[in-house]
């Protein structure tokens, strides 16, 4: 008898205690579910955000390719991916100096599948920010124009930290307001992410680093700054 | 009667710089042209140009030198070294390759001390420049240049066995 109401007694304290534990326990994992799914979609459900494609594409063997930002034919014999931080000097260099005359002589002409990868340093103060504000750009089809623009007032920007000028300078206002939306939307993170990712396990120890795949599933990085003249010569081979 | 050459400190710098820096570059040519490295290998033509690719990084050359520099350079460093380990006419190749060195060292410790964050190259594969490529660069620049003073020291002397023989009278 006294063992039964023992029992009972233990049964009705757990239930007294369970019972409102439970139901604070479940919204808590319910929260905790939450959280960890919210930086996946950072401002995509929140009412304000653009509607944006995260789509991402492959090319012979090439992963996780945001569309917006490479060009060229998808079936030309050579990918080429550069990865590359708008606040670093040599990066700047190469997309002057060389990107664009690859972009030029072997992307317009269907050899050379190009594609602009972000790889923003921690060490530059500005170079996430301009990575989302190219990526932005990239969302609304003015890719070219954006990274031209901050790469060539590369020097002015990263005394001033005017990025978003820099931007507006080189589009409408329209397509600025659209740009700005989706920078503070933050909608487009997770590509940069990706690009940061699949840097780190290429793996890119520096900035500019570009590689070079081949139909046959050869890659071949190319490390720094080069010049056009002399990636030309591997390109001229792997493309003929 | 003939007596053996004594073994000093000159002749084990001579001997320790043509094996090491004869075998060094026999690799060194055949890893540009070979690209262990990498699977499948590369052909010829792409090695060169990925090859001019690291020289180019190096930004010290016109694009049309960094080319012919990583045409002739692989053969230029298999011929040497063989001559190294041959030892024929050593004054010669070994003034060539303590130049030859001393312009690698140079190129490295430039591009060191103005950041480039580049490759070496030195052996064509992917190998970040450190203050550890600088002073492995830097003792191989030493051992030739100090295999070509005393290679030049020893050839004043006559050997002890073409020298001619003292009279015993």
């Amino acid at each position: 008898m006294n063992r039964r109401s023992n029992l009972a007694f233990v049964a009705a304290l757990a239930i007294a205690l369970g019972g409102p534990l439970t139901l604070f326990a479940a919204p808590a994992t319910q929260n905790a579910s939450a959280a960890k799914k919210s930086p996946a979609k950072p401002a995509a459900e929140s009412p304000a955000a653009p509607q944006v494609s995260l789509a991402v594409i492959s090319v012979d063997g090439v992963n996780d390719i945001d569309p917006t930002k490479a060009f060229g034919s998808k079936n030309a014999p050579v990918v080429m991916e550069v990865f590359s931080d708008f606040q670093c000097p040599a990066c700047k260099q190469l997309f002057t100096q060389t990107t664009q005359r690859v972009t030029d002589n072997y992307v317009n002409s269907n050899k050379v599948f190009i594609v602009h990868r972000d790889f923003p340093l921690p060490m530059h103060a500005y170079s996430r920010i301009a990575a989302s504000y190219s990526r932005a750009a990239a969302h609304i089809g003015r890719c070219e124009a954006v990274e031209q623009a901050l790469f060539q007032n590369q020097e002015k920007w990263e005394v001033t930290g005017d990025v978003k000028g820099t931007v507006a300078a080189a589009l409408s206002p329209a397509d600025m307001k659209k740009v700005q939306a989706l920078v503070d939307s933050r909608v487009l993170e997770p590509l940069i992410e990706k690009d940061k990712q699949i840097g780190q396990m290429v793996p890119v120890n520096q900035t500019p680093t570009s590689i070079i795949h081949t139909k046959d599933g050869q890659s071949y990085p190319v490390v720094g700054f080069v010049s056009f003249d002399v990636l030309k010569t591997l390109l001229d081979q792997l493309t003929k | 009667m003939m007596e053996s050459a004594p073994f000093n400190f000159r002749r084990l710098i001579i001997w320790l710089g043509r094996l090491l820096l004869g075998g060094i570059l026999i690799y060194a040519g055949f890893a540009k042209m070979i690209r262990w490295d990498m699977h499948p290998r590369p052909p010829l033509g792409i090695a060169r140009s990925l090859f001019a690719l690291q020289i180019d990084s190096y930004q010290m050359l016109p694009p049309w030198a960094s080319i012919q520099v990583a045409t002739w350079l692989p053969w230029a460093e298999i011929a040497l070294g063989l001559l190294l380990l041959v030892g024929w006419r050593l004054r010669i190749w070994s003034t060539l390759v303590t130049l030859i060195v001393g312009g690698f060292f140079l190129a490295v410790l430039r591009a060191y001390f103005l950041h480039l964050d580049i490759n070496c190259g030195c052996f064509a594969k992917p190998e970040p420049l450190t203050i550890w490529t600088v002073l492995r660069d830097g003792a191989l620049f030493l051992l030739a240049l100090f295999m070509t003073i005393f290679v030049f020291q020893q050839s004043r002397r006559p050997h002890p066995w073409s020298a001619p023989e003292k009279s015993s009278a």
